[in-house]
């Protein structure tokens, strides 16, 4: 279980807290969305748990264990990180998924480290991709060779940043999919940012609003409500009932 | 000589002449060749990966021009030049001694590594960072080597100019022997860390999610190609090219898999600077051209074509 602890954090003394008092707790296989506008502190959020800054004051830990006091090695056999750009250098599909092990093996990959990306790969249908160079992929599959590449790592937990920002809606619909088995097959938890608040709502189970580096509201879809939206993005919203299913519709201009 | 008397005078049967042409002159210039080569291309390669800019040379950071500047000081402040004889010209040969100008080449690129290595920890090695301040330091050591050579006496200035010209033939066994060790026990460093090249290739957030200490090796690394950049210089002057345009040939064929990459930029380096050399000894009529000119002069072309060629790796 992640549990975040009244972590601030701060680039340096001469410029404001990114992060306020942020507080949250993850069970295994629980998904949880971050929704914010930019600059919200969303990423900055992601960088402290994956180790990329440090917390100023307060703590991150990882069933029970403060990720401060283990290795960067360690810390990555334990969460993984699809961040919001994704680049790859010219290898194949395989080596690009390979590359997830080297906080276990290092140097050579053994026969472990091998079948484990095959077994991932298995399950997620890329097997016939494995020899492709990664660079002729299209954004939908550069991102499940992400996805994979940070299953490779065998985490506990995943962390994705934006990862259906620039996708269209059957890649959408896809990595929501992946998202999904992962927590549910794996019982892995996954943190997550998206912007669209209705894929927000078909992807999480808990969510947490930010705004001004803060958590302002958190919760089931409960708080997904007018006032609590248009408070966090400023934006002129309504929320129509479509079969049963909460939708928010964009209400800008409505007469 | 011709190629079977080359061939009996390498299993020592022969002219005596010949043995010692081939075993004094040529051979130890035959291996200064390969493990130069090999040396400044998997530098340039390595350099590449970490600024993740494809335009990164050994000469990136500097090192090279630092390297001329403290050439240049040996040749002409310290022996042949103002600061001690005026224009005394016996006194030349003092600062014509490879070892005292290739041991202040290498002592100002040492410098010029620590100061831009010490400048880029303050901001976390950020790529950015160390490309401009190498740019920045590369520019004030090549205006101090002009102030230099504007107070130059005539032969120091022209010791100094051909100094700076890339040259094989100031190779002993000596300086192949020290090349040799630094080029192939970071060689052996790169192999090892080939993995985490791959990983660098994702990008700095990706690379630290998966575990590697990005700064540490990024460090590590850009301080042993400057290091090879510096030795390599400072034995043999500028060879220019070598660092850019192999690292670009086996990306475009091979892709990006350091696993690989590695292994085959040094043999490209090898071959192309054996390549050049043996050219530069042949185009020469009798004296052999700087072997930097001629890897400038015939890379840049085949370097343009295969940029343009449509194969995409890089």
């Amino acid at each position: 279980m992640l549990s975040i602890s009244d972590v601030s954090f701060r680039y340096s003394n001469r410029y404001p807290m990114v992060l306020d008092g942020i507080s949250l707790e993850l069970n295994d296989g629980e998904i949880g969305v971050v929704l914010g506008r930019n600059g919200s502190g969303k990423t900055t959020l992601f960088k402290n748990i994956i180790g990329i800054e440090s917390p100023t004051s307060g703590s991150i830990t990882f069933d029970g264990v403060d990720l401060s006091t283990i290795s960067r090695r360690e810390r990555a056999q334990k969460i993984a990180y699809v961040p919001q750009d994704i680049r790859f250098g010219s290898l194949t599909v395989y080596d690009t998924v390979l590359m997830g092990r080297v906080s276990y093996f290092g140097f050579k990959s053994g026969k472990h480290d091998q079948d484990v990306v095959d077994e991932i790969l298995c399950e997620m249908g890329l097997e016939s991709f494995a020899a492709r160079n990664v660079q002729e992929l299209s954004g939908g599959e550069r991102q499940k060779i992400a996805i994979a590449r940070a299953l490779a790592q065998e985490p506990r937990m995943m962390i994705f940043d934006e990862p259906t920002g620039n996708l269209d809606i059957a890649n959408e619909q896809l990595i929501v999919e992946e998202a999904k088995r992962v927590a549910r097959e794996k019982n892995i938890s996954i943190l997550t940012s998206v912007h669209d608040l209705n894929l927000a709502m078909e992807l999480g189970d808990k969510f947490y609003f930010m705004k001004g580096g803060r958590i302002v509201y958190s919760g089931r879809d409960e708080i997904f409500t007018v006032e609590n939206i248009s408070d966090i993005f400023d934006a002129q919203i309504r929320i129509v009932d479509i079969d049963g299913k909460k939708v928010i519709i964009n209400s800008k201009g409505d007469k | 000589m011709s190629f079977i008397d080359g061939l009996k005078a390498l299993i020592r049967q022969g002219a005596e002449n010949n043995i010692r042409i081939i075993w004094n002159i040529r051979i130890p210039r035959v291996i200064a060749a390969a493990v130069a080569g090999a040396g400044l291309a998997v530098a340039g390669l390595i350099m590449q990966t970490n600024l993740n800019n494809s335009m990164a040379s050994p000469s990136t950071l500097g090192v090279s021009n630092a390297a001329v500047f403290g050439a240049n000081l040996s040749i002409i402040a310290f022996a042949g030049g103002f600061l001690s004889t005026g224009n005394n010209v016996s006194n030349y040969a003092t600062g014509a001694n490879p070892y005292a100008t290739s041991l202040m080449a290498f002592i100002f690129s040492v410098i010029s590594i620590l100061i831009i290595l010490g400048l880029c920890k303050v901001r976390s090695f950020h790529p950015g960072v160390v490309v401009l301040a190498g740019i920045a330091l590369g520019a004030v050591w090549t205006a101090a080597t002009t102030i230099l050579q504007f107070y130059a006496t005539d032969v120091g200035l022209s010791a100094a100019v051909i100094w700076n010209f890339g040259d094989l033939g100031r190779a002993t066994y000596k300086t192949d022997l020290i090349m040799s060790i630094v080029v192939v026990l970071s060689l052996v460093f790169f192999m090892i860390m080939s993995w985490r090249f791959n990983a660098l290739l994702s990008g700095d957030a990706a690379a630290k999610s998966m575990g590697i200490d990005v700064e540490k090796l990024r460090f590590t690394s850009m301080l042993l190609a400057s290091v090879i950049t510096a030795v390599c210089v400072s034995f043999l002057g500028i060879i220019g090219f070598v660092g850019i345009i192999c690292p670009h040939i086996t990306k475009k064929l091979l892709g990006q898999d350091h696993r690989f990459s590695i292994p085959a930029t040094a043999l490209t380096g090898c071959i192309l600077l054996l390549l050049a050399d043996t050219l530069s000894r042949s185009i020469g009529n009798g004296s052999a051209l700087p072997v930097g000119a001629i890897t400038s002069l015939l890379g840049a072309p085949f370097f343009v074509a295969i940029i343009l060629s449509r194969r995409e790796h890089v």
